[in-house]
């Protein structure tokens, strides 16, 4: 009877899992039929929530002497602010991470991730992409001491790369072009993979170019080598359809008056 | 339909299980390996523990302290990260089986010492009477009986090692879960990726905690 009751336990956790999948669902479509009211909701809590990196200098960066988050990111969101509620201050940014920004779209903790997030094909099966805001490439560092030049010296390398990064199939490809047998390892976080550059468990570390230049220091360097161009955009939940418009005018409008160029230079990237 | 999860989601979980099978294979063979350094570790330091000598008994003491009083992220962290800049390199799999199997040796062998502290002290000492030396006393006479006492916990220790190798992800361990963290972040389909997981780790932690309620239920009718 206990051994019963014990399997029925596990059937009805895992049934629970899918009422709550099929529950979010039905919430989904029915904002389709209401496009405005995603728009709507933000008006009415009268603040923007946006997920952005916190550990990206210059994108998405939190000062720890001043405990701000500030970067191109953070001022997007406030452009999109300004769009929406006619307040650019009106921003609720919040911290994500490569794995916390699709679940936080998902259960509507932030309207929009602009976290130096790589647009897909895959991805935007899931999520709407605005129209690029960045394009970068894949770079790679290295220690100075190691003597790596370029791609072709990587035979036999390990390659630290984040987890979610499109980095290690771009890598990949360019790997097999010169025939150099590489390893990749993945890991959460930047730092994570610095310190395991630092700890010689990987000889390589590769991130889009522009994350990479943080974490630039006397004893490493990084390859002029740029691959696969990575475009960001600004992903929104799937069925918030008229966020995502208002998304892409603004990005348009920023990009028409050179207002996203000025950003850039800003704040200094390339 | 969509969501995070929509049918197509799951359709590419099936297209790549073998990604969560390899990740399951590596979770069953770090489990092993890490579950018999820690049956080691754990039957000398817990005989070594209820000895009767002072130092013996220290040394465990610093032993069972010291493991089971910081976490277990900081013992693998500093096997992975921190044994290189000292001029070791160990495989990420020896990282795992060192650092979850000493880890649970330091729980195993306070089990172990418990059990043997419950063999009733005229055990040994008619083991002594016969000539048996402490070693061979605590072999043929005191083991055997702290078994069935400590057999139970034992189990129950197995079933969170195999959880806690999932440590091994933070550390790009190749396990269960960093095959998981690493398939759903790429493609974001993390619905279908943890629910499958979190169902491979009950297969396999399920059936060793029924069987060791089981033994527990038979101890006390026997007892």
């Amino acid at each position: 009877m206990k051994r019963f009751s014990a399997f029925l336990l596990c059937i009805i956790m895992v049934l629970g899992l899918f009422v709550v999948g099929c529950g979010t669902n039905k919430q989904a479509q029915s904002n389709q039929g209401d496009t405005a009211g995603d728009i709507k909701a933000i008006k009415d809590r009268g603040v923007l929530k946006v997920g952005v990196k916190v550990d990206v200098p210059k994108f998405g960066f939190k000062d720890p002497q001043t405990n701000k988050i500030d970067g191109l990111e953070i001022d997007i969101a406030r452009a999109v602010a300004k769009k929406i509620l006619g307040d650019a201050n009106k921003i609720d940014v919040q911290g994500v991470t490569a794995k916390t920004r699709g679940p936080l779209l998902d259960n509507g903790e932030v309207d929009l991730v602009i976290a130096t997030f790589t647009i897909t094909e895959e991805r935007k099966q899931s999520y709407n992409f605005s129209d690029p805001y960045f394009q970068d490439g894949v770079a790679m560092m290295v220690k100075k001491s190691s003597g790596i030049q370029s791609v072709k010296d990587m035979n036999g390398k390990k390659i630290g790369v984040a987890q979610s990064a499109t980095s290690r199939k771009a890598l990949q490809e360019e790997a097999d072009k010169v025939g150099a047998k590489v390893q990749f390892l993945e890991f959460g976080t930047y730092p994570e993979i610095k310190t395991a550059l630092d700890s010689g468990r990987i000889d390589v570390f590769s991130v889009d170019g522009s994350i990479l230049a943080g974490y630039l220091d006397d004893t490493t360097t990084i390859l002029n080598d740029r691959f696969a161009p990575q475009q960001y955009g600004v992903a929104s939940k799937k069925s918030n359809a008229a966020l995502a418009k208002a998304v892409d005018e603004t990005i348009a409008e920023m990009k028409k008056s050179g207002e996203l160029d000025k950003l850039v230079q800003k704040w200094g990237i390339k | 339909m969509n969501g995070p999860f929509a049918d197509y989601k799951w359709a590419a979980l099936a297209r790549d299980w073998t990604v969560f099978g390899e990740g399951f294979a590596y979770t069953v063979l770090v489990s092993l390996g890490a579950l018999l350094l820690a049956l080691a570790l754990g039957i000398v330091f817990g005989v070594l523990g209820s000895s009767k000598w002072k130092l013996a008994r220290g040394i465990s003491r610093v032993y069972v302290e010291s493991i089971q009083n910081t976490p277990l992220v900081i013992q693998i962290f500093f096997l992975y990260h921190g044994l290189p800049h000292l001029g070791i390199m160990l495989p990420v799999f020896a990282v795992g089986v060192l650092g979850v199997g000493i880890y649970h040796g330091a729980y195993i062998s306070e089990v172990v010492r418990a059990g043997i502290q419950a063999v009733p002290r005229g055990q040994i000492e008619a083991a002594y009477s016969q000539g048996f030396a402490f070693w061979g006393a605590m072999q043929h006479i005191v083991l055997p009986q702290a078994k069935r006492m400590a057999f139970p916990p034992m189990t129950n220790q197995a079933v969170s090692l195999i959880k806690n190798t999932s440590v091994m992800a933070m550390v790009a361990g190749g396990e269960l879960m960093y095959q998981a963290d690493s398939w759903s972040s790429t493609n974001l389909y993390y619905g279908p990726a943890y629910i499958a997981t979190g169902l491979l780790y009950l297969s396999l932690c399920l059936p060793l905690a029924t069987y060791a309620r089981r033994l527990e239920q038979q101890s006390e009718v026997g007892a």
